[in-house]
């Protein structure tokens, strides 16, 4: 088990120094001058000059690299050109409100998703099969943007319900800063109304991120289950007697969980690169909406800080996945 | 940090109370309250990273600055007028070289220190040494030691040369309160670190909450040193701005009676909502130009007759059409509003006769090339323009190809002559009423800012320029002006197109808004409004 973990994390390791190279080489590829942009429209040459000695782009980009590399080694991601904050400092102050939005869809995804899957293979080709399999194509299909406006319409302007965008009204007091979760931190403060305040804002945009999540658990849980219900074992344990809810719920979930654990690893990564999307329609303060500005501005430290934190979010992720597989199935682990 | 603790049933009743709480929906009303006074809530697309007067303007930065610091002077109205404001009046010597500025007595900062000259000396002096931001404007006229605080109440700034357009600038440099900045200075930064999250200013508004990427919230100084013109009784209570990026989010949130007023609308929705109950416009005619530049230095566009052909096919009634008829084409390179501008003669208009006709002059008689027409990824007006450009372009048998990129790579190819777009749209805003700002754009000096991404160079159009910045009579200097005008439609580097509309939609309790094409886009004086509701 230790080597398996071992390699895991030998592989991970390369993987993220790829990731680094990778955003950098884009980052500065880009036909852009972060230096121009931030002296603004009117800067005369000398004042360009002035920002890029500043901020060290200058230098050769080799140098820059290593530069670069040598402030990871340290936490430090370098300075953002137009909030000239530290990145690190602006991922601390805007990470939460992603984590928060990503936590709600994912539980969201999961807790709809598999018990959907269950009774589509348990009903598997009758109408409630159909439906649910009609809901999952078209979730998967509909874009975030398009549909995230079209139910800011519907809820917010038409309904009147909900809120169109942010994570509080602004009469309402922010509880105290613990984990940067509104959620969490107004239950810890018993901020009950913060609390309902903070979850009727981020009831849309938990909903858009989760679909396609939900409809992919949704269609790999059916399948598994189908596969499954069809085996030997599920049959002698009808046999046996024991109850037709005991069999689906237990013996085989459970054993329909491990393709299903996969796609949540997967969706976890994928779900934070399209809070780029749903960040930006509800104005939700998050990494998304901190990448969109600072790619817009050209202000390249933030987009690769914002990339370096998905994927090493979307690796720790997989990294548990690989070794929840290893826990649940040996022969994955005599294999590695 | 510990959480309270909750018991079984505490967390039953809680939980109900939260329940009832989110089923209770949101608010109806737009401002929120503070007692018996009123806080307005604004919504626009832009963000304020910076709040450091020095180092960055935009217009939602400018309109937080310009809400939580003071100027000597500043712009108000419409045609616009620099008034006194800490600078109680101004003189300077014959030659425009000696600027001398009296303080008025009882201006203060936030934390009760007196807006002295020093303060004056020292916020010049910083935003000249940061040379960052506002610090193109008097770089080359004025040198930090050459300004002085001549007593408590004097501050007198000698320049190198004469500079009739000085006091045009003024208005746009905020002074900041020495004693706070001093105080908060890491590394030798002139305190830039702590001016992005804090203020040291003595406006009418100081900052309450600052969060660059989704809220701003002001409370109003209730003793602000030079009072509220709606007086006191109806002055804010404060100013909340929420950044919220989606035009059609931003429109919801006004009917919905999430905020109080919002800008940057598109036409379609301006056209929809400005009819509708409980809800106003303010359409004002613009300032920022909008032209498409050509490339004169490559391809068939570095053409003059190519050019011209281009100018004169152009349908300049669609326009005016894709802004619903909010705008107004232009007569001249200058926008009607700056000192010298004349509408010139001859200034192209569509005429396929003419068109054909300066065609037929060129390289490319019988047209049959195609020519790439840049404009900033996710503008929907600029890519329309396009459209329309292509429509007006077929009967040369010319083709346009559209191309949408983000500002920042736009920007990088426009800045080289030899990767420069055929053509680019672009808009210009003045950011003072100095015509040099905007004659500048024809000098040879703009090449490499996105203004000059025709790259035309001129030795007449320098010189005119050059002369036009030292001369201190007005009648010579607009004379100066006025051939500058002429010759840039002479050498057409771009087509001329309009000046839209700059509009604001807002609840029809909102008063005291006034316009002033000197600010930028989106950008309103917040002291004089309130709100007129119960």
């Amino acid at each position: 088990m230790a080597l398996f973990v071992l390699r895991r994390l030998m592989l991970t390791g390369l993987m993220l120094f790829g990731l680094v190279l990778i955003t950098f080489v884009v980052s500065n590829v880009a036909p852009s001058d972060p230096a121009a942009l931030a002296a603004g429209p009117d800067a005369t040459r000398d004042m360009v000059e002035t920002i890029r000695k500043e901020y060290g782009l200058d230098r050769p980009l080799p140098e820059q690299f290593v530069h670069y590399v040598g402030g990871l080694l340290t936490g430090d991601l370098g300075r953002s050109i137009v909030t000239t904050r530290s990145v690190m400092e602006d991922l601390g102050r805007y990470f939460p409100a992603t984590l928060e939005l990503v936590l709600l869809s994912m539980t969201f995804g999961v807790l709809v998703g598999v018990p959907l899957g269950m009774l589509s293979a348990v009903l598997k080709n009758r109408a409630p099969d159909h439906a649910t399999r009609f809901v999952a194509v078209s979730l998967v299909a509909l874009p975030a943007f398009w549909f995230g406006i079209l139910l800011q319409l519907l809820f917010s302007v038409q309904l009147e319900w909900l809120p169109t965008s942010g994570r509080l009204d602004i009469a309402t007091p922010p509880p105290p800063f613990v984990t940067g979760m509104l959620l969490v931190d107004s239950v810890l403060a018993g901020q009950w109304a913060t609390f309902a305040d903070a979850l009727r804002h981020a009831v849309l945009p938990a909903l858009v991120l989760s679909f396609p999540c939900l409809a992919s658990i949704l269609r790999v849980n059916r399948a598994e289950m189908i596969e499954v219900m069809a085996a030997d074992y599920v049959t002698a344990a009808r046999a046996h007697g024991i109850s037709r809810l005991r069999v689906v719920c237990v013996l085989a979930l459970r054993n329909a969980m491990l393709p299903t654990l996969a796609i949540i690893g997967l969706r976890w990564g994928w779900m934070l690169g399209s809070t780029v999307l749903v960040e930006t329609v509800f104005d939700w303060p998050g990494i998304g909406l901190y990448a969109v500005s600072s790619a817009i501005a050209g202000d390249f430290k933030p987009v690769m800080g914002v990339t370096l934190l998905i994927g090493v979010n979307f690796m720790i992720i997989n990294l548990i996945v690989d070794l929840l597989y290893g826990v649940l199935d040996p022969r994955l682990r005599a294999t590695s | 940090m510990q959480g309270p603790i909750i018991g079984r049933r505490g967390a039953i009743a809680a939980g109900l109370g939260a329940a009832g709480a989110f089923a209770a929906g949101s608010p109806a009303r737009a401002f929120e309250r503070d007692g018996n006074r009123k806080i307005f809530v604004f919504a626009g697309g832009q963000p304020v990273p910076v709040l450091d007067p020095h180092v960055r303007y935009d217009w939602s930065t400018r309109l937080i600055q310009q809400s939580v610091y003071d100027a000597l002077a500043k712009y108000v109205n419409d045609p616009p007028q620099i008034v006194p404001w800490l600078a109680e009046r101004w003189e300077s010597n014959p030659a425009q070289t000696v600027w001398t500025f009296h303080l008025v007595r009882n201006a203060k900062f936030h934390n009760g220190d007196p807006v002295d000259a020093e303060a004056v000396r020292y916020s010049f002096e910083r935003g000249l040494r940061l040379n960052k931001g506002v610090a193109w404007m008097l770089k080359d006229v004025l040198a930090p030691e050459a300004i002085k605080a001549v007593d408590a109440h004097t501050v007198q700034f000698t320049l190198t040369r004469a500079m009739p357009s000085f006091i045009t600038y003024v208005p746009l440099w905020f002074i900041v309160n020495p004693k706070q900045v001093q105080a908060n200075v890491a590394n030798n930064d002139y305190g830039e670190g702590w001016l992005t999250r804090n203020e040291a200013g003595s406006g009418p508004f100081k900052v309450r909450r600052f969060e660059p990427q989704s809220v701003i919230q002001l409370d109003a100084v209730a003793d602000y040193w030079k009072g509220w013109p709606q007086g006191d009784q109806r002055r804010l209570s404060g100013f909340i701005y929420r950044i919220v990026r989606e035009p059609a989010a931003r429109r919801a949130m006004l009917q919905r009676g999430e905020v109080d007023m919002i800008t940057e609308v598109p036409a379609d929705d301006f056209e929809l909502l400005k009819n509708a109950r409980g809800i106003k416009p303010e359409d004002h005619k613009g300032f920022t130009t909008f032209a498409i530049t050509m490339n004169t230095t490559k391809g068939p566009t570095a053409d003059l007759n190519v050019r011209k052909a281009i100018a004169h096919a152009m349908d300049y009634d669609a326009l005016i059409q894709i802004h619903n008829g909010a705008a107004t084409l232009l007569d001249s390179p200058f926008p009607d509003a700056i000192p010298g501008h004349v509408a010139v003669p001859g200034i192209p208009r569509r005429n396929l006769e003419k068109a054909r006709e300066f065609l037929a002059k060129s390289a490319h008689p019988n047209g049959g090339f195609e020519l790439e027409y840049v404009h900033v990824q996710g503008l929907e007006d600029p890519r329309r323009i396009g459209l329309a450009l292509l429509n007006s372009l077929q009967p040369l048998n010319i083709k346009v190809n559209i191309v949408a990129q983000p500002w920042p790579t736009m920007v990088a190819r426009g800045s080289k002559a030899e990767t420069a777009p055929d053509m680019v749209s672009v808009y210009v805003t003045p950011v003072c009423t100095d015509p040099d700002v905007i004659a500048g754009k024809y000098h040879t000096r703009a090449h490499g800012q996105f203004w000059g991404m025709h790259h035309l160079t001129d030795a007449q159009i320098d010189g005119w320029v050059d002369a036009a910045r030292v001369e201190t009579d007005e009648a010579k200097r607009n004379a100066l002006y006025a051939d500058v005008q002429k010759r840039v439609v002479d050498l057409q580097p771009e087509i001329f197109g309009m000046l839209a509309n700059r509009r604001w939609l807002m609840r029809d309790y909102l008063r005291g808004f006034q316009y002033c094409p000197l600010r930028l886009t989106g950008e309103f004086d917040l002291y004089p409004m309130w709100v007129d509701a119960a």
